[in-house]
């Protein structure tokens, strides 16, 4: 079984279609979770309660759990002077946070079985060092640091730990970002093109095949930089 | 369960845990640097807890405020640890 956060919308729901038409196992984390079309655990990652009680849900459906994929993220792309409290605390609670609580909970159901896979989901920002997205790609950077330490941590009980950092991909999270805005990033890209959800699916079925064993504590940059 | 029962079974798990090289004393402590154990030890003996606590039908939470504070931790010896094992045991019956 596959938990996969973030599964109402963007590259979380497209996530889970692939992976439901390969044949895979998914529950859903999402806050709403209405009509989806596999199963779903009402989950609001940047509550710490919220995230245990969808662990102790998705651990009493009595299947292993194999692998984790955190694409639950919200997005606010505005200059750091500009940007309210409210806001900072929403990205870093939900990006940051919701990562980390979730790779708590769900990671000893993995490393009971000494076996799994955890993709966390940064940004290009990040690396890229991005003019008005500093907040955004703070909440991001902590998620790549966490990403390669835990990585460390989970070795010992093979658990895979990588991170998926994609450019601007055109999904909710995108809204009110103008196609010029996005060729200027895509840009600075080792390759200059705009990647799609379908591409990012790639990558996370790549991750998660036993050929990627060899790979953990990775950041891998969709088109690099 | 009680709380010998509980000890039992702490002492048990830390023994293998430790490949049966040392005796688990009930002062034994669990975290700090007098521990014998590593902290990745330390998880394994928590998840083997979590089983016997799903086999017997109660949940063992690990990962509370309570088990991670450091001055009022479970884990500061396998004696607290077996204390705050049979206490979850008690109340989820």
């Amino acid at each position: 079984m596959i938990v996969v956060t973030g599964a109402s919308r963007g590259l979380g729901n497209a996530i889970c279609h692939r992976l439901a038409a390969k044949g895979e196992r998914i529950v859903g984390l999402a806050r709403s979770i209405e009509g989806l079309a596999f199963d779903a655990v009402a989950c609001d990652v940047g509550e710490f309660a919220s995230v245990k009680s969808a662990a102790r849900q998705v651990k009493g459906f009595g299947e292993e759990v194999t692998a984790l994929i955190n694409a639950a993220g919200i997005a606010s792309m505005n200059l750091a002077v500009m940007t309210d409290a409210a806001t900072v605390e929403r990205l870093i609670q939900t990006n940051l946070m919701g990562t980390i609580y979730c790779c708590q909970q769900f990671a000893p159901l993995m490393m009971r079985k000494k076996n799994g896979a955890i993709i966390n989901f940064s940004t290009v920002a990040v690396a890229l060092a991005l003019k008005g997205e500093s907040v955004y790609a703070a909440s991001k950077a902590g998620v790549e640091a966490f990403s390669r330490s835990f990585a460390r941590e989970m070795a010992d009980f093979n658990v895979r730990v990588n991170c998926i950092a994609p450019g601007p991909i055109r999904t909710d999270l995108l809204r009110g970002i103008s196609d010029a805005q996005i060729e200027k990033i895509t840009a600075q890209q080792v390759i200059p093109k705009a990647f799609q959800a379908g591409d990012v699916c790639d990558l996370v079925e790549l991750l998660l095949d036993a050929r990627a064993d060899s790979l953990s504590g990775q950041i891998l940059h969709v088109g690099g930089v | 369960m009680n709380r010998d029962e509980a000890l039992k079974i702490v002492r048990e798990l830390v023994e293998s845990a430790l490949n049966g090289k040392v005796n688990a004393t009930d002062e034994m402590p669990l975290i700090g640097g007098a521990s014998a154990l590593d902290s990745m030890k330390l998880v394994e003996v928590c998840l083997a807890l979590e089983d016997i606590a799903d086999e017997r039908g109660f949940e063992f939470d690990w990962t509370s405020e309570a088990a991670m504070s450091k001055s009022r931790s479970m884990f500061r010896t396998v004696a607290t640890l077996a204390e705050e094992f049979a206490q979850q045991s008690q109340v989820s019956a």
